[in-house]
């Protein structure tokens, strides 16, 4: 076991400094973000940004479209804004083909030349893409934490800690189904930017997919395909519970992910 | 099998294949490295010399065939297999923001093996890699440095076989002379080195057999003894007066220069005829060079090249 703890502990301390400036990041946003709702708050704008909206796109998006038109709304959505999600699938997708640019720069022969199993390589990357994604995912709550703490106004409700959670828990599974989608891909891929590109334009392609078929019918009865579907934030935001059906797909599909990528990366040959 | 067993080869491959698509990058490979050998394998760009090396350290897997390494499947014994091999890259694909002091602890903990830090700093000062160069960027490395480097992580195990990829590529002259009484001195201790090598001085140098690979296929595997018994002498004549050539040479003898006061020839076979030859002329001094290997091995590459 001293050979994969020792890849791991290399593994962090390569990424660290990535992971721990990009947390810092998400948590500045988040307390971003309670600064532009404080300032709503005061100047009582949610209500009159809420009437400003059409009636007929209430009617087609639902109530959720004014569920983040209050101040604990408005917080919440630094865990579904399009720049945190895209920037952590983004990431994800890195982290699950560092094995690649192993590969790719011959490192992967200094290491698998030692008496150390395939396996090691993608339970290390497993580790490394989860804890970072925790990692970021605990930043981000103590930055939406500290944010309310210190500058949240006096009379106003803060979104509940079990909402907060259920946001991030959902938003982690979301990282890790990508993560186990892009080291599938490149478990069997020789350069990390194809890759890199073919997880990220999967990502884009589903993640338009979803957007669509919410607005078009015709495009719900593939829609079912995207992950980002069984993301939803706005139904967490209006009261539902947390959808364990959604965090199951997402699971699996993480899985999945990874069973095939234990499965390709012991087949395949190590070459540049 | 225990690794100390002095009959098991070093290396073992038993029919050993490797296709991509249609290019056959080895092709029904045989050859057994014997324990405390020095072997030099040859073969010119692309000749498979590389693929044979990954194949035995299973980062490629096999079209057919098996290989064995001190009696371990490189496949379904890998691990083992691995664990008793030092193998140095041709190319280190090392990230730049580490010293040459963390590549080396993290290295070493992949091993099984401890590394004995005495044997360690001997290594580094053979190679002449001090401490404080150690505690240096990679980025701040030069290929020399690089491959000293590469050097120190593949023997600091001291492992029983040593698989080299070009292992002098990027060294100088004084760094190549260690290079050659480190392994020389590892194979005193019953080391068995596998080097690939395109500088043939330094395989007659160091090695005790040579295997050459043309195409994917072994086409030579011989002692170097025996490969240098089979070159041509180069032999020049001195005369005291002006001689001309005017019969025919023996057979097996070839002018490479010829004037009035000195022949320059490449003699295959015994001089007998030679000196027969040269009865009755005035001969003032005969100079023999030592036969070398690439006389024999350039032919082989040729006809690869052709």
């Amino acid at each position: 076991m001293r050979g994969p703890l020792i890849l791991l502990v290399y593994s962090f301390r390569r990424v660290r400094t990535l992971v721990l400036v990009m947390g810092a990041l998400l948590a500045v946003f988040q307390v971003f973000l309670i600064i532009v709702a404080r300032s709503l708050q005061n100047s009582n704008a949610f209500a009159q940004i809420g009437s400003l909206i059409p009636p007929f796109v209430r009617e087609v998006m639902g109530p959720s479209v004014v569920s983040f038109l209050s101040f604990d709304g408005l917080v919440c959505v630094g865990y579904f804004h399009l720049a945190v999600m895209g920037s952590l699938v983004a990431l994800s997708m890195t982290l699950s083909t560092t094995l690649t640019s192993e590969i790719e720069t011959g490192f992967m022969d200094l290491i698998l030349a030692r008496p150390l199993a395939r396996h090691w390589i993608i339970t290390r990357s497993i580790v490394v893409t989860t804890a970072c994604a925790m990692g970021l995912l605990v930043m981000m709550m103590i930055g939406t934490w500290a944010g309310l703490k210190t500058l949240a106004p006096r009379d106003v409700a803060w979104p509940a800690p079990g909402l907060i959670l259920s946001l991030a828990s959902n938003l982690g599974l979301l990282m890790l189904c990508w993560s186990g989608v892009a080291m599938a891909i490149g478990s069997v891929s020789r350069r990390r930017s194809v890759a890199g590109s073919l997880a990220g334009l999967l990502a884009l392609a589903l993640f338009l997919l979803d957007y669509v078929a919410r607005a078009w019918p015709p495009a719900e009865s593939v829609a079912w395909l995207s992950p980002f579907r069984y993301y939803s934030p706005f139904e967490l935001l209006t009261g539902s519970s947390l959808p364990i059906r959604n965090l199951i797909i997402l699971l699996s599909t993480a899985i999945a992910g990874f069973v095939m990528s234990y499965i390709f990366f012991s087949r395949r040959d190590i070459s540049q | 099998m225990n690794s100390n067993d002095r009959t098991e080869p070093a290396i073992s491959a038993r029919g050993l294949t490797k296709r991509y698509g249609k290019l056959t990058a080895v092709n029904n490979l045989h050859l057994e490295v014997k324990q405390g050998e020095i072997l030099g394998f040859l073969g010119l760009n692309g000749a498979g010399k590389t693929t044979t090396i990954r194949l035995l350290l299973d980062l490629l897997r096999p079209t057919s065939g098996q290989a064995f390494i001190l009696g371990h499947d490189c496949q379904a014994d890998g691990l083992r297999a691995r664990s008793l091999v030092g193998y140095l890259p041709g190319e280190m694909g090392i990230y730049s923001h580490l010293t040459g002091r963390e590549v080396l602890d993290f290295l070493a903990g992949l091993n099984q093996q401890t590394v004995d830090r005495e044997y360690q700093r001997e290594l580094q000062d053979r190679l002449e890699l001090p401490e404080v160069d150690l505690r240096r960027k990679l980025r701040e490395y030069s290929t020399g440095m690089k491959r000293k480097l590469g050097l120190i992580q593949a023997f600091q195990a001291d492992p029983p076989l040593l698989i080299l990829d070009e292992p002098t590529e990027g060294l100088d002259p004084l760094m190549q002379d260690s290079f050659y009484d480190l392994v020389v001195g590892v194979q005193q201790r019953g080391r068995t080195i596998f080097m690939s090598s395109h500088v043939l001085s330094e395989v007659e140098h160091v090695c005790n057999r040579v295997a050459l690979l043309r195409k994917g296929e072994l086409v030579l595997l011989s002692s170097v003894e025996e490969i240098r018994r089979l070159a041509p002498r180069r032999v020049r004549v001195f005369f005291s007066e002006e001689v001309k050539l005017e019969q025919d040479l023996p057979p097996g003898h070839e002018t490479v220069e010829i004037n009035p006061h000195m022949w320059s020839l490449r003699v295959e076979g015994p001089l007998g005829p030679l000196f027969k030859r040269l009865s009755g002329f005035p001969v003032s001094d005969i100079e023999f060079e030592e036969r070398r290997l690439e006389d024999v091995l350039i032919p082989y590459y040729r006809e690869g090249a052709s």
